[in-house]
């Protein structure tokens, strides 16, 4: 319970995207996604060479436009995971060497982001794609309700094993 | 008080005391509360442990379905646990603690929010409470409420047991006091029984004591014309010069003194103190030897008879008790007598056969007197009865007689019929031992050692003198010591002799018992002869194994024994 100290703005964001999601209104959307960009973490098990030290913090990557706003930096505040403390990171150009164990990458224009973390430990998170090009979690609408598919193939590729709980949550889960 | 009578004594105090057993019922009731105590904890430790961890496998199952807020999962997971009627309310609760989904089978609705806490237990709930967490990252919560127990329940599981465990300490109370009550008892009884004894020894010598009385009066008289007849015999003695009248005169002095000396010995028997000490006895030979203080006891005009078969087997008795159960009996037909008549004492063996189940002895006495009136048949045996006037009967005879024919293993009868007679029956055990050898046969042709000399050990000039010219009479030379220090010194001294006569009561440090032992340990090639006129000591000497005079003796007595004893060295 110390190391997560739900805030309140993300609580009224949830309770509002609870209510809301339907409608599919924009900003609650991102709201649940924020919510859940984060709590992918105690999910995932990333191997040793991801962090520099046990205590090293855990970030979580945001690349171009930022879609979540100051909700998802207030709600991993004081969060940690498996000793982790998580930060929020913007990242105007993605390139290898960045240190992200979460990337987050909004909009169309994915490929080359993920191509330029494909061979490190990083977690990619995208919006539905279109054009295939999708990180190892990608966010799908499923009957108004954010949900999301997962690349479990990929995701080992780059030395990340997701727990059987995230993948028993997923849409679909290509092996 | 010696360590071993006060553990003694306490042993007894507790013994007679309920405590001990109080005692253990209470340790066996608070042994069984603690147990019933211990059990239930344990239990209760139990199902804690059981609900935690059910409802941490719930927690993890609900981590990521809470994290991700999908409420189909959550459902099913909760859904799942609802088959178990084990829970009442199960609830699962996001990471600010807001309910998600439950349910709650009982009244009470879920809480709203959810706070993680130790086990709690409300009423007949257990609420155990459990963090959804995954790597660290608390994600929620789970709340469950599990049906425990019901108080009724569980009072009505210990309730056999409890009732058992009562019944156990009651029964160990109730035993215990009824063993200390039954231990005081015996503890009374015991005391009861050893007075008891000892009145009854009182008793049997009291009656004794009554017979003596009853003989006294006869033997009075006896020896007053014995010591008639001795007198005006020494009279007439000195007055006669006719030596066929002097034999005549002197055999008859001898005679009543004789029987003088018979008297006073049977009485002195009869006298002495002794407890029960039962002997092989032949009942006609017996009965025979108490002619005497029969006749004396009875008056002339009653005339006795007996009549005992041949082979008489042995019986086994207290002699002097049989004499005075005789006697008693005697007594009472001369009683029922009072104008003379008969008594008839007869003996005959007893087959066993029918009733009786062993070889009796069966001594019946018979009076032809008044009889004993049937209303009074009941209580002739009991202590203190009697129909004589009073100072003429103790009414102890007849219960003598009864407490001694049952001590000896025997039984009483009586058959009476009044103004014809009354007919008492004795039945006493057949021994399976055989009679003691009599005494042995006098050696009538021993021969007179004339050149033995003999030492006589006695205090009493006079007695000293007589046996001296008793000796010389019977053609042995004597020498006397007064004391037996002086006898010893003469022994060592004057020596050789061939015997030594002493008597058993002696003046100094050592007595004629001692000396003779002393004189058979220096020189155990002389003989020892004893001489006594008690018969305890007499008894004494017999058990000693040393040949013995009894005083009064006569010089062929005398002469006898000495003679004997010489003759076996």
């Amino acid at each position: 319970m110390a190391n997560i100290g739900p805030s309140i703005a993300l609580f009224a964001l949830l309770a509002a995207a609870q209510g809301s999601a339907a409608r599919g209104a924009q900003p609650i959307e991102y709201a649940v996604k924020a919510s859940y960009l984060y709590k992918f973490a105690p999910f995932v098990q990333w191997p040793q060479t991801a962090f520099e030290t046990p205590t090293a913090p855990l970030s979580i990557c945001i690349a171009g436009s930022d879609p979540f706003g100051p909700a998802l930096v207030e709600a991993v505040r004081g969060q940690r995971v498996n000793g982790h403390p998580i930060v929020v990171r913007h990242v105007e150009a993605v390139r290898s060497g960045l240190a992200c164990q979460i990337l987050f990458v909004g909009g169309e224009e994915s490929g080359g982001a993920l191509q330029a973390v494909a061979h490190e430990p990083t977690l990619t998170v995208t919006d539905h794609n279109k054009s295939g090009a999708g990180g190892m979690i990608q966010f799908v609408m499923v009957a108004g309700r954010v949900r999301f598919s997962i690349d479990q193939a990929a995701a080992q590729g780059s030395g990340i094993a997701i727990s059987s709980k995230l993948l028993g949550l997923a849409v679909s889960v290509n092996r | 008080m010696t360590p071993r009578r006060v553990v003694r004594r306490l042993m007894t105090a507790i013994a007679e005391t309920p405590a001990i057993g109080i005692a253990i019922a209470c340790l066996l009731l608070v042994a069984s509360l603690e147990l019933a105590y211990h059990n239930e904890s344990q239990a209760r430790a139990d199902k804690v442990r059981d609900v935690t961890v059910q409802a941490r496998i719930l927690a993890a199952s609900l981590a990521g379905p809470l994290a991700f807020n999908d409420q189909t999962a959550i459902h099913e997971y909760i859904d799942a646990v609802r088959a178990s009627p084990e829970f009442n309310a199960v609830g699962a609760y996001d990471e600010n603690g807001i309910l998600v989904d439950g349910f709650s089978r009982m009244g009470e609705p879920l809480p709203q929010r959810n706070q993680v806490a130790g086990p709690i237990v409300q009423g007949d709930e257990l609420i155990v409470t459990s963090a959804v967490a995954q790597n660290g990252a608390t994600l929620g919560s789970v709340y469950v409420g599990a049906a425990t127990e019901s108080w009724s329940r569980r009072a009505t599981r210990y309730l056999g047991i409890a009732v058992v465990v009562v019944m156990a300490c009651l029964l160990v109370a109730v035993l215990t006091a009824f063993y200390a009550s039954a231990s005081a008892a015996n503890r009374r009884l015991q005391a009861e029984i050893v007075g008891r004894e000892e009145a009854e020894e009182a008793l049997r010598q009291a009656q004794k004591m009554e017979a003596m009385g009853q003989l006294t009066g006869g033997v009075a008289h006896d020896f007053n014309n014995l010591l008639m007849v001795a007198s005006s015999g020494m009279e007439l003695l000195e007055r006669t010069t006719d030596p066929v009248r002097r034999d005549r005169l002197k055999d008859g002095i001898r005679q009543a003194i004789e029987r003088g000396a018979k008297l006073t010995q049977q009485l002195l028997t009869f006298a002495r103190r002794s407890p029960l000490s039962p002997e092989v006895v032949e009942v006609g030979q017996r009965i025979h030897a108490l002619q005497d203080l029969l006749e004396r006891s009875l008056r002339e005009d009653v005339q006795v008879e007996f009549e005992f078969a041949t082979g008489l087997w042995p019986i086994e008795v207290d002699p002097s008790q049989f004499d005075v159960a005789i006697l008693n009996i005697a007594i009472n037909a001369r009683d029922a007598m009072p104008e003379g008549g008969r008594i008839k004492i007869a003996a005959h063996n007893y087959p066993a056969g029918g009733e009786i189940r062993r070889d009796m002895v069966r001594l019946s006495i018979r009076d032809s007197g008044a009889g004993i009136a049937p209303e009074m048949m009941d209580k002739v045996f009991e202590p203190f009865f009697t129909t004589k006037s009073v100072g003429s009967g103790t009414g102890l005879g007849l219960s003598q007689v009864y407490g001694f024919v049952r001590s000896s293993g025997g039984e009483v009868k009586i058959d009476s019929v009044v103004g014809r007679g009354t007919t008492v029956f004795l039945m006493f055990p057949r021994s399976s031992q055989t009679l003691p050898r009599a005494d042995i046969p006098a050696d009538r042709s021993h021969h007179v050692e004339h050149d033995a000399t003999v030492l006589v050990a006695e205090d009493d000039e006079h007695v000293a003198e007589l046996v001296a010219e008793m000796l010389r009479e019977l053609g042995y030379k004597s020498k006397r010591g007064a004391t037996a220090a002086e006898t010893l010194r003469l022994l060592e001294e004057t020596g050789p002799f061939d015997l030594v006569l002493s008597d058993m009561i002696m003046p100094g440090k050592m007595n004629g018992l001692e000396l003779a032992q002393e004189v058979v340990r220096r020189e155990p090639g002389i003989p020892v002869v004893l001489m006594t006129g008690y018969s305890e000591a007499a008894a004494t000497a017999a058990a000693e194994g040393f040949p013995l005079l009894v005083k009064p003796y006569t010089i062929e007595a005398m002469g006898e024994v000495l003679g004997h004893a010489l003759h076996q060295h």
